[in-house]
Parts: C-alpha cells; sequence; structure tokens
C-alpha cells in the first residue's frame, strides 16, 4: 500500500488528501468536505441495506445535510471514479441530547464506516487520521458512542465483545479512552460503549462538569 | 486493561467515586471497609479478608492473573466503599471462564455502586477475551446482588439446594448465575 499526501484549500475550508493504494485500486481519502461539492458521488454498494445491519448513512444527501451543519465536518474515502466507499462524519451534538448540555465543548464523533467491499486495507484508519487532524479538537470532550444494534457483526464475523475490542482498538489510537455513563441507550447493553477524547485546554472544571452530566447531574455537587 | 482504570461514576446522590484495581497500599481503607460489613454477610466470605493477617497476607501475594480485584473508592476521602474479586483459572479448559464476587458498603447499596461494579467487571472480561462469567449468591442474603446481575443479563443457572449455612446453622440455597459474554444481540 502507497499514500500520498496533499493540502489545499477548497471553498475556505482546509482540506487534506491521502490516496491509499488498495488492491481495488486507489482510494482518495479527503476531510472537511464542503457543502455543495458531494453531488457528483455515489455510495458504493457496500455501503447499503443488509439482512441484519443496514448503514448509518443511505443517501449522498445526507453528507451535504451534515456539512452544511454548524460545525458539521465530513471526511471521505472516494475510489475512482466517485464511489464513496468509507465516511467520517462529526458535529455538535443535537440540541435534543444530554451532551448538548455542555453548549459547544461536546463534540461528536457520530459515525465511521467502511463499505463492505473495502474493508481490512486500513480505510478507517485513514479516514480517523483525517478526521482527528486538527488542533480544533484541542478545545473540546469529543465523543463517540458504540451501539452494538448498529455493528456489521454479521460482515465481519465477530461477536458483540469483539467488535468491541476491535472499536476499543481503533479509537484508543486516537486517545479516547473509555468511560461510564448512565445515559439509557448506552446503558441498555454491557457491549455498548462511550468513549471520549478530552482536548489538551480543555479545563478540570468542564471535565467535572462532564463527569457529573454523564450521570445526568447538570450541576456538581 | 488495567491501565484503562481509574474508571469514574458519579452516585444518585451525586457522591463522585473511582474504580480502580487494589494495590498494597489499599490495606488499612480495607481493613475499615471489611469492618463495615455486616458479621452475619461476613459470614459468607470465601476467604476471610475481614480478618486482617489473612487481608496482609493476601496483598502480598497479589497475582492481577488470578485475581482481579477492583475496588470502589469515595474520590473525596479515598474511602473504600465497594469491593469485587474477578477470579481467573490457569487451566486451559476453563481459562475461558472468571468468576466474581462484589461487596458494597452498607449505606451505598441503594445508589447502584454494586450495579456498576458489576458492569464494569462485565466490560473487563470482555476485554479479556472472557466467555463466561460465574457468579455465586446465597439466597435470601444477597437479593440486592441478584437483582443487580439479572438486569445485567445474568442468567439463573442452577440452584444448590441447602448448600450453605448460616450462621445460625440454618441451610440456605445457593445460586448460580451465568453471563454469556459472546451472546449474538442481531436478532434483538
Amino acid at each position: 500500500m502507497t499514500e500520498h499526501f496533499w493540502q489545499g484549500e477548497r471553498s475556505g475550508f482546509l482540506s487534506k488528501t491521502i490516496v491509499v493504494d488498495t488492491p481495488l485500486g486507489a482510494v482518495a481519502v479527503r476531510n472537511n468536505w464542503p457543502p455543495g461539492s458531494m453531488g457528483d458521488l455515489k455510495l458504493e454498494e457496500g455501503l447499503g441495506r443488509f439482512a441484519h445491519y443496514s448503514s448509518i448513512i443511505h443517501n449522498v444527501e445526507a453528507f451535504e445535510v451534515i456539512a452544511s451543519r454548524d460545525g458539521g465536518r465530513v471526511t471521505l474515502a472516494v475510489a475512482e471514479p466517485n464511489l464513496i466507499v468509507a465516511y467520517g462524519l462529526c458535529y455538535y451534538p443535537d440540541s435534543d441530547e444530554r451532551w448538548s448540555g455542555l453548549g459547544d465543548l461536546m463534540y461528536e464523533m457520530a459515525a465511521v464506516e467502511v463499505s463492505r467491499n473495502y474493508r481490512n486495507f486500513a480505510i478507517g484508519r485513514k479516514v480517523m487520521d483525517l478526521v482527528m487532524d486538527d488542533d480544533f479538537f484541542e478545545d473540546k470532550i469529543v465523543y463517540m458512542t458504540g451501539f452494538s444494534w448498529h455493528w456489521d457483526l454479521e460482515g465481519s464475523g465477530l461477536t458483540p465483545a469483539q467488535y468491541r475490542q476491535k472499536m476499543i482498538r481503533l479509537y484508543s489510537t486516537y486517545g479516547f479512552r473509555e468511560v461510564y455513563t448512565n445515559e439509557p441507550n448506552i446503558a441498555l447493553r454491557a457491549e455498548n460503549l462511550m468513549m471520549i477524547r478530552v482536548g489538551s485546554r480543555v479545563s478540570a472544571e468542564d471535565q467535572r462538569r462532564f463527569r457529573y452530566l454523564r450521570f445526568g447531574i447538570k450541576q456538581p455537587k | 486493561m488495567i491501565k484503562d482504570y481509574p474508571k469514574a461514576i458519579v452516585t444518585k446522590d451525586g457522591t463522585s467515586v473511582l474504580l480502580r484495581p487494589v494495590v498494597p497500599e489499599d490495606e488499612e481503607a480495607l481493613k475499615q471497609f471489611f469492618e463495615t460489613i455486616p458479621k452475619n454477610e461476613q459470614w459468607f466470605l470465601r476467604e476471610k479478608l475481614s480478618d486482617p493477617e489473612l487481608l496482609h497476607q493476601w496483598l502480598e501475594k497479589m497475582d492481577y492473573r488470578r485475581i482481579l480485584p477492583i475496588v470502589a473508592v469515595k474520590e473525596d476521602d479515598g474511602t473504600i466503599i465497594a469491593n469485587l474479586r474477578l477470579y481467573r483459572f490457569t487451566s486451559p479448559s476453563i481459562g475461558h471462564v472468571a468468576h466474581l464476587r462484589v461487596m458494597v458498603h452498607r449505606d451505598y447499596r441503594a445508589q447502584k455502586v454494586g450495579s456498576w461494579m458489576i458492569l464494569d467487571c462485565v466490560k473487563l472480561a470482555m476485554n479479556l477475551g472472557i466467555e463466561k462469567l460465574y457468579a455465586e449468591f446465597v439466597v435470601g442474603v444477597e437479593e440486592g446482588a441478584v437483582k443487580a446481575a439479572t438486569k445485567l443479563d445474568f442468567q439463573q443457572e442452577a440452584l444448590l439446594k441447602d448448600y450453605v449455612k448460616d450462621p445460625q446453622g440454618v441451610y440456605r440455597d445457593l445460586l448460580i448465575m451465568v453471563r454469556n459474554l459472546n451472546q449474538d444481540w442481531s436478532d434483538f
């Protein structure tokens, strides 16, 4: 596998691209796709609906919506000529989510997904490399939630416990660690997980507020 | 796995608690913790760690590969309020199984500390590649722990009738519960 790297600016967004050579051809992984730039792209067929698993994103328009959100970031891995084979999405939490209680301190790593046909080529790591390649995150508590009912157990051949370990290994590389919470969806199953990365400029008091919020307490003792 | 500790929880009453492995320096705090466990519950301990001498010996020989002890510690004053032990086996025939025992300070039993300890243990066991978690509970004595284990998908596997004796010499049943960590949830 070879990689090429370049950096540029598109429509005011600083964007970086890594090109990965895979057995299925070159894949360009680029971060910060601006809104309005994804109209010609298509989802590769390994991202879709299957018997026991469904991709989180079902159409390209969804990427446009996320890129248009305040703070929305879209990272795409594109195979020639125009097939999206993987993506990483992040944004501020929705106002109805518990984590929005801490304002723009919290930032969600909402999804990282690789097409069934492009797995085991380290594309997920390249997506994560570019998603996390930003000083912006040093002022944030970035969080990800992993729900076992979203995992492609059939396609991966893994048990929930094994898939969970895979997620932990991937995110740990980028400074994430597992934390506990009583948020009902996460607490529903032991396999589910919440991982966070605390930016280097996040204050101890903000970390404390977040700890209490994880257990539904808005005002620390 | 161990490097991921401490893990923070906050109880219902807003007490900040850290879960972490036991270290030899915990001897005094553990001694105080076991003193708070009622005598009729200490009776059922398999290892009498409420005995300071035995506790000292156990801490000296502590081996995380065999027994992984996790404590819940109040962040403000370092008081130990719960103790969980994960027993592992070196034999390959049973290396995929681990046993757990948990004890919680009386004042914190309504604060779900035991539930968080068991959940932490389930997650830890998953990360260690363990496939089955096994727990024993004395019926009529450890009902709170049974309830917590049930909520965390432990299944009642067997009931050993009149298996243990309480301090009054009355026989009590021993309930065996198992949590299969490899279960497939895809049909949920």
